[in-house]
């Protein structure tokens, strides 16, 4: 390209636009954060549902597979931002949303069992009363919280990159959020897996599918 | 026709760099090298150039111990390419007329 050359107006459109679509070539979406999370929040809730309906047990809690998947998470998306040449306003707003998601998911989560924990305190204090322990668990009301969550980072990742099936997966959620307070805790389950699937596991896949053919593309 | 155009910007390799950069945060040197089919040299004197107008930010850096320089257009940058491009497109209507 040379640097001080006389252009017409269609030229300098030419390269204008040329360059604007370059730009936004450049940016690949590869979908294994979706891909890993739609597979362990709905494998996790699926074994949950099983142990409910079958009554088996594990010897430890399976959502401690969600504490690690946060490991891979983390070294993959700084690989990812190793590798990128190119850093875009929506990188950034990316970033910020999911890690938003990540520390209230926490939060949420220390907040439910502080509650949890005081519930039962009230059960107990009504029970020496005398009175029948009442048989309401707010742990019922858990998934309902979650999907509600679920639903806000996905629904912003959709509008932001503009990716119609997240935005379906992230109405999912909030409708399964929803629908959650009036089921029972083995339907919750299933709700949740459901979510995971719509939000994250097909939207990742798609996302997948269109980064190999991108990289196919480039290298043909 | 053009005299109003923005000499800095009414140049093939400097508008070719602010456009790509208009709708990025910020792009690596080789980035921007690479999507312009330029030389490395040429590249660096259009770059210092648009520097020196105030239209882009230059940072350089290191990257797993190489040298990274990264650039991002500023708020003149985008008013000065917002500018060129509506004159541009005043230009065009003169012409359909």
């Amino acid at each position: 390209m040379k640097d001080e050359q006389h252009m017409t107006e269609q030229e300098s459109l030419q390269v204008i636009s040329t360059m604007i679509a370059k730009a936004k070539q450049s940016y690949h979406e590869t979908g294994y954060g979706p891909l890993l999370w739609g597979i362990v929040i709905s494998f996790c809730s699926l074994v949950t549902w099983g142990q409910m309906h079958y009554g088996f047990s594990l010897p430890f809690d399976i959502w401690f597979l969600a504490f690690i998947a946060v490991i891979p998470t983390i070294i993959m998306s700084v690989r990812e931002q190793r590798k990128k040449k190119v850093h875009s306003y929506d990188d950034t707003a990316m970033s910020y949303t999911w890690t938003v998601f990540g520390v209230s998911m926490f939060i949420l989560i220390f907040i439910n069992m502080q509650v949890g924990e005081l519930v039962n305190h009230l059960k107990s204090a009504v029970e020496n009363l005398g009175a029948e322990r009442p048989k309401v668990y707010f742990s019922d009301y858990n998934s309902a919280y979650m999907m509600m969550l679920y639903g806000i980072p996905t629904v912003i990742s959709a509008g932001i990159k503009k990716f119609r099936p997240m935005l379906f997966g992230g109405i999912f959620c909030w409708v399964g959020a929803i629908t959650a307070l009036y089921t029972s805790r083995e339907i919750d389950m299933l709700l949740m897996a459901a979510s995971a699937i719509f939000a994250w596991l097909i939207p990742g896949i798609v996302l997948f599918r269109k980064y190999i053919r991108k990289k196919r593309q480039q290298h043909v | 026709m053009f005299k109003d155009l923005d000499p800095i910007l009414h140049s093939q390799l400097r508008l070719a760099v602010v456009s790509l950069l208009i709708g990025v945060k910020e792009a690596e040197f080789t980035f921007i090298r690479e999507k312009t089919n330029s030389t490395a040299g040429n590249l660096s004197v259009q770059l210092q150039k648009l520097k020196e107008a105030g239209y882009i930010e230059i940072k350089k850096q290191f990257k797993d111990n190489y040298p990274q320089t990264l650039c991002s257009i500023t708020p003149k940058g985008i008013d000065a390419f917002e500018k060129y491009v509506n004159d541009l497109q005043s230009y065009l209507k003169i012409g359909t007329l």
